[in-house]
């Protein structure tokens, strides 16, 4: 692989992390939103018994950042197999 | 008459579980009668993890070996092990003691303890795993001007470190004497003691092993804990939140957020130093380096997150059957309405409510198992800073001699062992909780920035990173001292200067600002020269070495 061609796949992955990384800090801080009267409706309970749109919010953001986390591996690991296959192509 | 003292105690609970959940158990405790279950589980842990270190040991014969266990740790394993770390008896007792006292403004620390582990997967670990061999200074320092930015990394590393653990030690001490009835001093010099055990002769291998155990331990009460109190709901979520607002003296508000913090700049304080702090934490980076490769890096930190995300799911249902299950049952309160043993004692309380004396022993010996796991880590880390990044790298320019290395790793440790005994001692009278706070605010205004700037920006210079480190350390430390914490509860004023107890908020930006402002202005020699180390760093960071 040529010093060029690492930049390039380098900066794809750069952008991959901070697209993940916002995407996750963006609903990581609306966690927030709760506390304020924008967010008041977060308080009312949903459908039946008690459970609010805030504990659901909490629940939601840990399943969400574990979904992305593995999405994040198997997005790499794809890119992976993909380098490791041009390399092998170009050796041959 | 019990509802109005409950009422009063929320208060109380709330703040210092916010405290005790940045790391210590803080505050007066009552000691308990010697709990018999409690000490022959933990003993038979002790006995397990002593063993495991006296084979750790024969497996550690040079200072590789002991800050990294040779870089032969699975993904697997060291994603358990994290876990393990930072899973501490705060987060287990204190943020339990925050939702049986407020309700859900608890889980406001949950969620900041738990995100930082995305952010760890998304930007540091692969990079951070490819540029260093032990400590994250060796990273910060590899493009940069050696010496001086690694006096300042090492400063950083120092005071988290020690900061840390203070507040552990000190939490230790209360927590001990809370839950075993031992005298606090006998408590401090157990802890020290066999820490020094794990990590003088076994290193890294050592600690490593007693955080999985510890890891495993805890998960498994907390599983079984959570499952006992979904039983006496009868397996109904509904069901157990409307028990806990039945009994809670505010009724259903406190399932809603503003019972504990009532303004979102304030959560955001919280929110922002919990997670970048988190992601500047010595002792946790550190772990990045006992795998073998980048890979295992990533799914280390994709472990971590998977076992710390099913422990926070599941204080969901532990902190709500607190107040289910404790607020109707008269035996758990005194006379004057207070929890017996204190707020940070509703977990353990819960654990006799459902599980009886068997179980109460158990959680007991989890949480004193917990505090070694993470003691242990932080006396690597600090043997780390001095053995490795000053002593190795900087006064022998990265030529030590390898017996004086691990002879001095080894005096290092003993040193801080000491010196952890003394400090616990020292301030076991003292209000901790802001040495609590501190450690997190200075990570994510100190190391945090240099750390990412160094990975991620070609532009950043010595001198950059200097300032900014420098900037973020004063104004962390002189804003949490003009707070609430030290300017009302320990100083005495009436009104603190500051309102937030967590600026980093504040201060991380700052640190960022200075950075980036003496680094575009910097002309010097030494500039060029850091700005052209970047491309190099930077294919090495993803691809390795060359």
């Amino acid at each position: 692989m040529t010093d060029d061609q690492k930049l390039n796949a380098i900066a794809t992955r750069t952008r991959r992390r901070f697209l993940f990384s916002i995407i996750a800090l963006v609903f990581y801080f609306s966690f927030a939103l709760a506390w304020t009267d924008a967010g008041a409706f977060l308080s009312e309970p949903i459908g039946y018994g008690l459970m609010n749109g805030a504990l659901l919010l909490f629940i939601f953001l840990i399943i969400l950042f574990i979904s992305l986390e593995f999405l994040f591996l198997r997005v790499a690991k794809k890119e992976q197999l993909k380098e490791d296959a041009q390399a092998a192509e170009r050796a041959q | 008459m019990k509802c109005l003292s409950s009422l009063t105690a929320i208060l109380l609970v709330s703040a210092s579980a916010i405290a005790n959940a940045a790391g210590a158990i803080e505050g007066e405790v009552q000691r308990q009668a010697l709990n018999i279950s409690a000490i022959v589980i933990f003993l038979a842990f002790v006995a397990a993890t002593l063993g495991i270190s006296y084979w750790a040991a024969r497996n550690t014969r040079n200072s590789s070996e002991f800050y990294n266990a040779g870089g032969n740790i699975s993904g697997l394993k060291n994603g358990t092990a994290i876990a393990g770390d930072f899973m501490s008896a705060a987060s287990f007792l204190g943020i339990t003691a925050l939702m049986f006292g407020a309700g859900f403004d608890g889980l406001v620390l949950s969620l900041g303890a738990f995100s930082a582990w995305p952010l760890m997967l998304f930007l540091l670990a692969r990079r951070v795993r490819n540029l260093g061999n032990f400590t994250f200074v060796d990273v910060v320092s590899m493009r940069l001007e050696k010496s001086r930015i690694r006096y300042v990394a090492i400063i950083g590393t120092i005071v988290v470190v020690i900061l840390y653990l203070i507040a552990q030690m000190v939490g230790a001490g209360k927590l001990i004497e809370l839950l075993f009835g031992l005298p606090y001093e006998v408590a401090v010099v157990t802890v020290a003691v066999l820490v020094l055990a794990y990590v003088t002769f076994g290193g890294m291998l050592a600690t490593t092993w007693v955080q999985i155990i510890k890891a495993l331990l805890l998960m498994t009460g907390v599983t079984v804990l959570a499952f006992l109190v979904m039983k006496e709901a009868n397996f109904s979520f509904s069901g157990l939140l409307q028990g806990a607002a039945d009994n809670h003296p505010l009724g259903e508000r406190m399932l809603s957020p503003g019972v504990a913090f009532k303004d979102p700049i304030q959560v955001a304080t919280i929110l922002t130093s919990m997670l970048f702090g988190v992601l500047g934490l010595p002792h946790i980076l550190m772990r990045l380096f006992t795998v073998p490769n980048a890979h295992e890096a990533k799914k280390s930190a994709f472990y971590a997150s998977l076992f710390m995300g099913y422990f926070y799911l599941l204080l969901i249902i532990v902190g709500f059957g607190t107040v289910y299950l404790l607020y109707n049952n008269p035996q758990f309160f005194d006379e004057s309405g207070q929890l017996l043993g204190g707020g940070n004692m509703a977990a353990i309380h819960l654990s006799n409510a459902v599980g009886g004396s068997l179980l109460t022993g158990f959680m007991s010996a989890v949480s004193f198992a917990t505090i070694l796991a993470v003691v242990a880590g932080l006396t690597v880390s600090g043997a780390a800073a001095i053995s490795h990044d000053l002593y190795a790298e900087v006064l022998c320019k990265g030529k030590p001699d390898p017996k004086k290395e691990m002879q001095l790793t080894r005096l290092t440790t003993l040193v801080i062992g000491v010196i952890a005994v003394g400090l616990g001692i020292l301030f076991q009278n003292e209000n901790v909780a802001f040495i609590a706070t501190m450690p997190m605010v200075v990570a994510a205004s100190v190391n945090f920035p240099i750390l990412f700037l160094s990975l991620f920006w070609a532009g950043l210079t010595t001198r950059g990173a200097i300032l900014g480190a420098t900037l973020g350390l004063i104004s962390s430390v002189g804003l949490i001292i003009i707070g609430p914490q030290v300017w009302v509860s320990v100083l005495g004023f009436d009104e603190p200067l500051f309102p937030y107890n967590y600026p980093a908020l504040f201060t991380m930006p700052l640190a960022f600002a200075v950075a980036w402002f003496f680094s575009v202005s910097d002309r010097s020699a030494r500039a060029a020269i850091d700005r052209e180390n970047y491309h190099e760093l930077l294919v090495r960071s993803e691809y390795g070495e060359k």
